[in-house]
């Protein structure tokens, strides 16, 4: 059992090696790093015509949805691309062969190979949130000198409690929208929802012949995980009733497609809304079950695969 | 032993070794023939008879007549009526990439497939790698299946025109390699440079294989098989797309395995390197092996009788050879006239018996 971790450890590193030493994920994630950092010049150009607390509220808001946008589209890009391409790429160059042929199980090579593109994943969420948190300190400086700046307009402005008061609850809010724990919860979200969209490429590459067919269904049900909700919210809330084999249908999709829509939550957190840790854990644990089950069918159709 | 010509016994002779068929000739028939009774190395017979299909026996209940052991851990590799079809579907149509094999590979043999493209080679190896599942039949790597992560600890493998990880330099791909069999620390450092000298890749430790030449992808290429010291090594064409100096470094690499020990099965189209180190081949043509035994056996024709004679023998004394011997009467002394049968090149067999094949078929009766 220790060895079998061990060799998918193995197989994960080499993975996460060779995806680093990829100059376009290389560059794909500079670009990211770089359009997070953008986004605070292009917040100032948004919002014109605000006072200094209403404009800094409007640029953090922005500066949120678009790192957190960056974090999730480029995460998105880089588990489409570097799942879709992990097998067929192994077994174009015939590396899968000398793998094979050693004491590997073929479940450890996709495990380990899955790992790979999660700990890729991590790496690359890691920075993009670090440069993210950059921008959001950035901001956090900004705002604070431009506060300082409209109240030491007043020289005597010290001397007047209510005025340190107010002062201490602008400097105070900038803190709370800057350094709000909930931006955490939204990266893991994020996370969880790339991690998801990883297996389900990992799962159709196990039996694609090609990455192009691998990003195209991936996509396809991506799209549909995430309009799936929405049509169920949507016959729900009409109250309209719902066949049998409409429910059917719509109980087989929600058990095939794992419900990305649910992930949307993470725009609540942006909007300020408070979202409760459980919910997220829920969310997670919903993840989890999900992966588990995407594995498992990964592993049972690549066991049969003729390589 | 006896020598003779057109049939006659001429005198005993100690050196001649064909005059009957040796274990080699029992195999020199389609293998869908099934086994025969045949002398293995050492000395034991066996009893493969005709196995109707579906109906073989399991390995480890096929055995040897003196001994109750298993004949399986005789063998570093077997199959018994190993088949792998492959269905085209869109053309309603079943490619038969190998067609009952039956092979008996010993411990320390080097064994040679050989072959055209597409005769059913590499299908061979990935079959008894694991890498395939046969469609009929069995393969078993010293006893066991070859997709049990036991035997695969025993085997080491160089598939045909390795690329390897680009990104990984020389250290770093035998380490990984290393790490993947359960190789590590001092162990696998030790075992590095041992390779390392073993292949001559000195120069290549620290270069990224994206920039390493055929040869040296391939000399990386065995070491990487046999990071693990297995026992048993499989090389799917070492030799192709490798220029002849890089090609007798990987022969000569083949030559030191067989000096320790190891058991090697390789496939290759250079005949005279097959020549040069194999100890058994098999001729493979459509999907089937039509001809396997020692190189020996093989080459020695069996047609009449080749009379040697010594290269500064004048003329004369040819004739009065040639004449003695049509008069049953020997003019020289039996050390200076050598009986032997005429041999062709490998090259020769190896045309005669695909062409043969090929000629003697019309529309691929292996591929259905």
């Amino acid at each position: 059992m220790i060895s079998a971790l061990y060799r998918i450890l193995t197989i994960g590193r080499n993975t996460l090696t060779e995806a680093v030493r990829q100059k376009v994920l290389n560059v794909l994630l500079i670009f990211s790093i770089v359009l997070v950092g953008c986004s605070v010049l292009v917040s100032q150009l948004a919002t014109p015509g605000l006072d200094s607390a209403g404009l800094f509220d409007a640029q953090i808001k922005f500066v949120k949805d678009f790192g957190c946008g960056a974090i999730g589209l480029f995460g998105f890009f880089i588990a489409l691309l570097s799942t879709a391409q992990l097998i067929p790429q192994e077994l174009h160059n015939r590396t899968i062969y000398t793998i094979l042929a050693k004491p590997v199980r073929r479940s450890e090579f996709l495990l380990g190979k899955f790992l790979g593109v999660v700990l890729l994943l991590a790496l690359c969420v890691a920075l993009m949130s670090l440069a993210f948190a950059a921008t959001l300190y950035w901001q956090e400086l900004q705002g604070l000198q431009a506060t300082k700046a409209a109240y030491t307009a007043d020289p005597h402005w010290q001397s007047n409690p209510v005025v340190v008061n107010l002062y201490n609850h602008d400097v105070a809010s900038i803190h709370q929208q800057t350094r709000d724990p909930q931006i955490i919860e939204a990266i893991l979200l994020i996370f969880a929802k790339l991690i998801m969209t990883s297996a389900i490429a990992l799962l159709i590459s196990t039996f694609a012949t090609s990455s192009i067919f691998t990003i195209v269904t991936t996509f396809m049900i991506y799209l549909i995980g995430h309009m799936e909700g929405t049509a169920r919210a949507f016959w729900l809330a009409n109250g309209a009733h719902v066949s049998l084999w409409q429910s059917g249908l719509v109980g087989f999709v929600s058990l095939l497609i794992p419900d990305m829509n649910s992930f949307t939550i993470v725009d609540e957190i942006l909007a300020g809304n408070k979202v409760p840790w459980s919910h997220a854990f829920n969310l997670l644990g919903y993840a989890d079950v999900y992966l588990i089950v995407l594995l498992a069918v990964s592993i049972v159709i690549f066991d049969y695969r003729e390589i | 032993m006896n020598a003779e010509i057109n049939g006659q016994l001429l005198w005993p002779s100690a050196t001649r070794t064909n005059k009957l068929s040796g274990p080699s000739e029992l195999h020199r028939r389609p293998a869908c023939g099934g086994y025969r009774s045949q002398k293995n190395g050492s000395g034991r017979s066996l009893t493969l008879q005709n196995f109707p299909l579906g109906k073989r026996p399991a390995f480890d209940k096929i055995s040897t007549m003196e001994s109750s052991a298993p004949v399986a851990a005789a063998f570093a590799a077997e199959t018994i009526g190993l088949t792998k079809r492959y269905p085209l579907t869109w053309k309603r149509k079943v490619l038969v990439a190998l067609d009952h094999l039956d092979l008996l590979i010993k411990p320390g043999e080097v064994f040679g497939l050989l072959g055209p493209n597409g005769s059913g080679k590499s299908t061979t190896i990935k079959l008894l790698l694991g890498l395939i599942v046969p469609s009929e039949g069995e393969a078993r790597v010293f006893g066991l299946p070859p997709d049990s992560i036991e035997a695969r600890r025993r085997v080491g493998f160089l598939p045909e025109n390795p690329y390897f990880y680009g990104f990984l330099n020389g250290d770093e791909t035998l380490r990984f390699y290393g790490k993947l069999c359960g190789v590590n620390g001092p162990r696998l450092d030790q075992r590095i440079e041992e390779l390392i000298d073993l292949v001559n890749l000195q120069n290549g430790r620290e270069r990224p294989l994206r920039s390493y030449s055929k040869g040296m992808l391939q000399r990386i290429g065995l070491a990487q098989a046999l990071i693990h010291d297995p026992d048993l090594l499989f090389l799917d064409e070492p030799t192709a797309g490798v220029d002849p100096l890089g090609s007798a470094q990987i022969r000569d690499l083949i030559l030191k395995l067989k000096k320790m020990g190891k058991t090697v099965i390789f496939s290759s189209h250079l005949l005279e390197q097959v020549q040069e180190v194999a100890d058994r081949v098999a001729i493979f043509s459509l999907g089937k092996k039509v001809l396997e035994g020692s190189l020996d056996s093989l080459l020695t024709e069996n047609k009449g009788t080749q009379i040697n004679l010594p290269a500064d023998l004048s003329a004369e004394q040819q004739q009065r050879v040639l004449a003695a011997i049509g008069q049953a009467g020997i003019g020289a002394s039996e050390g200076d006239i050598r009986f032997t049968r005429p041999h062709l090149s490998l090259e020769q067999l190896y045309l005669r018996t695909v062409q043969g094949k090929i000629g003697s078929t019309t529309q691929e009766p292996d591929r259905k």
